[in-house]
């Protein structure tokens, strides 16, 4: 029943020999949900899914699928299924053999097999007469929904994909981020989705799993991991952040050797003694008129000015305390473009309700 | 799963192990028993000595041996010089033509060798293919070619060229184009890069190549006495007549004993050093 | 790399030598099975097809050919067999003793034959088992099943193993996904290997020698008169037996030629 929890991890570890892959996972995942791990290479993704599908057995820790233990259940005969990577489709068979191989494996008869993949060929957009088409003899992009009518065709309760359009180019995955995002509203599957590009999981999931070295670091909406991460890493992974170092003053204020900080917000509040960094995004920092006024303030010499396309990115340099240089990124939109001279000095400031702050642990 | 993989390998490689061990291992154990056994018994059921090897040594058979290595080695550098250029054009320069080379030699292969060298008999011999046309068309007499060791030589170098034609030209085919690229833009003559970048980096072609024809020359028999006649007598033809008109099996299998030995050492050393799934290209 | 055209064509001209070379005592035996003379020189002055034909009327030689062609069948079915397995153990899967095997695998290919057939007999005397053509077969394994768990085993290198996996998460069983992945594609290289064990059978001198017991195969009678005096049957002989070998190796590649036509 979609909002239930499906699969439930608990302290699941996986180690080759002396090398520990996963350290120690807990994640719980939502029935009918589109959950995207995402994370660096080497971060330990591929060993968390090939462990949720079957193909290795966790050294450590339990999985369950809804309140079955799973750990040692063979791919085969799990109801999970996976988009491979590499896709894997049989070369020595048509698209229509390929797709209704599962089926074929659990004894459906020929015709309603037929039905069904040629109901799948439509449902993925594909012409019908690609059911006798040799799979080599299709294109990146169609190999792609062949895989994945394929997967389908099993009938999974949990569809899982492993960076599956990463071969593919810019504007090929656009169109498969949307249609991917499509399929899963009408399917109602549980989508869990690998990749190491953050902008694939924003576009298309529900939520978001950030991992690192082998540990899940968070996990939220897009939304909130990008608004609140939960440490520098997080931060920097989403996106351009400007992070500066704070201690707690004796009232629990913040005291930062960089900026002016003038006002409390409580969200930030810190132990007296406590260090921790305060986090504002590129797009939240004003250009300040001489003398106007700002929560945070910082004074500055406009070095640099990139164009994004859509957007302007600035970077200004600044003098930390002790003369160290920092670099501060601001972000605006073509219409909001600031107009100081390069090199100029120029004064930033942005409200602490636009700011996060990451407690050091 | 892990342990799907592993039931699944040891349960795959059980016919090949089986039939190897019955028919491989266990025979060479035979073998290996019976060089500990009086000259010219026949059971296993006597006291353990090494007479047979005393004999080796006494009686000269040591002169075989080196024979057979020493040809062997000449054979395996001549099939070197003569198979590197051929390798390198299979690997890097022909298109099409590396797949008739490798047609053609393949299916020599698979004529039987006694009738390959055969044919040399006659095309050497008094009377034979050369010298019969060469006396027809030009009037010149030429002696047999054959009973000599360097034709010996040259049977083995024939019969093996393929064994170092073949590993050669995979490894030399592995050493990465944009390397070699990178040292000519770097201002390396093709010499150096034959020496610096081709040869070290072929090296488990060369090796596996080299091994295969040294180890198969050093125990053949039929080049040495279909072309060389009485000229020089190998060690398998040693162990072959101990074993038949000498009757001689205990010494027999210490000659065997000895020959496997050096071959073996040779072969264990050599292949510790090379990739093997590398060579074959393994994927994952 | 670029290369000069003359050192391309100084190439090709040399790799045209070596296979003249390779060739020329081939043609010898070609021409000599003509020759009408009893005792053979060059060059030829009268030709004659005489020798077949008393190939084909003697009591020794289809024999001798059925024999061979026996021999040859059984260890190509038996080494295809065991080297399909074989050759998963070698290059797929990842198991305990794996590189053990590797090196049991190829350790008989380096084996002096001479010696492994001699070893072999006395392996058998031991046992009390009488050499025939049956044991010829187990002896020719020693060697051949071997090469064509190798050759099997070069196409299953480059063998992708997310095929496998895809097949298991689909649902199929062990038995399933060899069936339905591992041997489809895996099958030129097992048409290969039957054929090269087949031919390596059919030429085979040293292995038989000494383990057809009273029986005889081809090439074991045609040394027997090649060292004992020559006879013009040995030419002609030889020559039937490199046209089954060129026959067969025709044969295999018109399959592969039409399976890969009908594949599209």
């Amino acid at each position: 029943m979609a909002g239930d929890t499906v699969l439930r991890l608990r302290g699941v570890r996986k180690s080759f020999g002396a090398f520990t892959a996963l350290a120690g996972i807990d994640l719980e995942i939502t029935d009918g949900e589109f959950l995207t791990i995402v994370g660096p290479s080497g971060s330990g993704k591929t060993t968390l899914i090939r462990l949720l599908v079957g193909m290795e057995e966790p050294s450590a820790g339990e999985i369950h699928l809804r309140d079955r233990l799973i750990n040692k259940v063979p791919a085969n005969e799990r109801p999970t299924c996976m988009v491979f990577q590499s896709l894997a489709l049989f070369p020595h068979r048509t698209v229509g053999e390929n797709i209704e191989f599962p089926m074929k494996l659990k004894g459906v008869s020929p015709d309603r097999r037929r039905e069904r993949a040629l109901e799948l060929l439509a449902l993925l957009h594909l012409p019908e007469a690609y059911y006798g088409k040799r799979v080599q003899a299709c294109s990146g992009g169609e190999q792609q929904r062949v895989a994945l009518a394929r997967a389908l065709a099993f009938d999974p309760e949990i569809l899982f994909f492993d960076e599956p359009l990463s071969a593919l180019d810019y504007r090929l995955r656009k169109v498969l981020e949307k249609e991917l995002k499509d399929l899963h509203r009408r399917t109602g599957k549980t989508f869990v989705y690998i990749t190491h590009s953050l902008e694939e999981a924003m576009v298309m999931s529900d939520r978001i799993a950030i991992m690192r070295g082998g540990a899940i670091v968070q996990v939220g909406t897009a939304e909130q991991i990008y608004t609140a991460p939960a440490n520098a890493f997080v931060a920097e992974f989403m996106g351009e952040v400007n992070l500066f170092p704070v201690t707690g003053g004796d009232d629990g204020r913040l005291l930062c050797g960089d900026l002016e900080i003038r006002g409390h917000d409580e969200r930030l509040r810190l132990a007296s003694g406590g260090q921790g960094q305060l986090m504002v995004r590129p797009e939240f920092v004003r250009f300040l008129a001489p003398g106007e006024e700002a929560d945070c303030r910082l004074q500055g010499r406009l070095a640099n000015v990139f164009s994004l396309g859509s957007r302007l990115q600035y970077e200004i340099e600044a003098e930390g305390p002790r003369g160290e240089r920092r670099l501060v990124t601001v972000e605006k939109l073509r219409e909001e473009r600031f107009a100081g001279a390069p090199n100029g000095p120029v004064t930033l400031g942005w409200r602490l309700a636009d700011a996060h702050l990451i407690r050091e642990a | 799963m892990d342990r799907t993989e592993e039931r699944q390998g040891l349960l795959s490689a059980l016919p090949v192990a089986l039939v190897l061990a019955a028919i491989f291992l266990a025979p060479l154990l035979v073998v290996a028993l019976f060089a500990f056994m009086p000259p010219g018994s026949f059971g296993l059921a006597h006291a353990p000595t090494l007479e047979n090897f005393r004999l080796f040594f006494a009686q000269g058979y040591y002169s075989s041996l080196l024979w057979s290595l020493g040809m062997a080695a000449a054979a395996t550098i001549v099939l070197f010089l003569v198979c590197y250029p051929l390798a390198y054009g299979m690997a890097k320069v022909f298109r099409s033509f590396t797949l008739v080379i490798t047609l053609l030699v393949v299916m020599s292969l698979f004529v039987s060798e006694n009738i390959r060298l055969f044919g040399w008999v006659l095309t050497l011999m008094k009377g034979g293919l050369l010298s019969g046309y060469l006396k027809a068309w030009t009037g010149l007499e030429m002696d047999s070619a054959l009973y000599s060791v360097p034709v010996i030589v040259f049977g083995l170098v024939y019969s093996y060229l393929p064994f170092m034609l073949f590993p050669l030209a995979q490894g030399i085919a592995m050493v990465p184009e944009d390397v070699r690229l990178a040292a000519s833009d770097l201002g390396a003559s093709r010499t150096r890069i034959l020496w610096e970048i081709d040869l070290p980096l072929a090296m488990p072609g060369i090796v596996v190549g080299s091994l295969l024809s040294f180890v198969l020359s050093a125990g053949a028999m039929a080049e040495s006495k279909l072309l060389g006649g009485q000229t020089v007598v190998v060690m398998a033809d040693e162990i072959e007549s101990a074993f038949t008109y000498g009757q001689n099996w205990p010494l027999g299998s210490a000659l065997a004993v000895i020959l496997i030995l050096i071959i073996g050492l040779l072969a264990t050393v050599a292949l510790a050093k090379v990739d093997l799934d590398g060579i074959m290209g393994r994927r994952r | 790399m670029k290369h000069a055209p003359l050192t391309r064509a100084a190439l090709l001209v040399y790799g045209i030598l070596v296979l003249v070379v390779l060739y020329v005592p081939v043609a010898a035996i070609a021409f000599a099975s003509f020759s009408k003379a009893r005792y053979l020189s060059f060059p030829i002055r009268r030709y004659t097809t005489e020798w077949y034909e008393r190939a084909f009327d003697s009591s020794t030689v289809p024999e001798l050919v059925s024999t061979s062609l026996k021999v040859a069948f059984a260890v190509a079915v038996i080494s295809v067999v065991i080297g399909f397995f074989g050759a998963l153990a070698f290059a797929r899967y990842r198991w305990r003793f794996r590189g053990l095997f590797q090196k049991l695998v190829l350790l008989p290919i380096f084996f002096p034959q001479a010696v492994l057939g001699l070893a072999i007999l006395m392996w058998f005397n031991a046992l009390g088992i009488v050499p025939t053509w049956q044991t010829a077969i187990v002896a020719h394994l020693t060697w051949i099943a071997p090469i064509a768990t190798l050759i099997i085993a070069i196409r299953a290198y480059g063998f992708d193993p997310a095929l496998e996996e895809a097949a298991r998460d689909l649902g199929a069983g062990t038995w399933q996904v060899l069936r339905e992945v591992t041997l489809p594609l895996l099958w030129p290289g097992i048409v290969s290997a039957g054929l090269f064990a087949f031919l390596l059978s059919w030429g085979n001198f040293p292995l038989s020698l000494f383990t057809t017991g009273a029986d005889s195969t081809l090439p074991e009678w045609l040394y027997a008169k090649m060292v004992s005096g020559y006879s013009p049957l040995v030419p002609s002989v030889g020559v039937m037996t490199v046209l089954v070998s060129i026959v067969l190796i025709a044969g295999g590649f018109a399959f592969v030629w039409g399976s890969r036509r009908r594949r599209g």
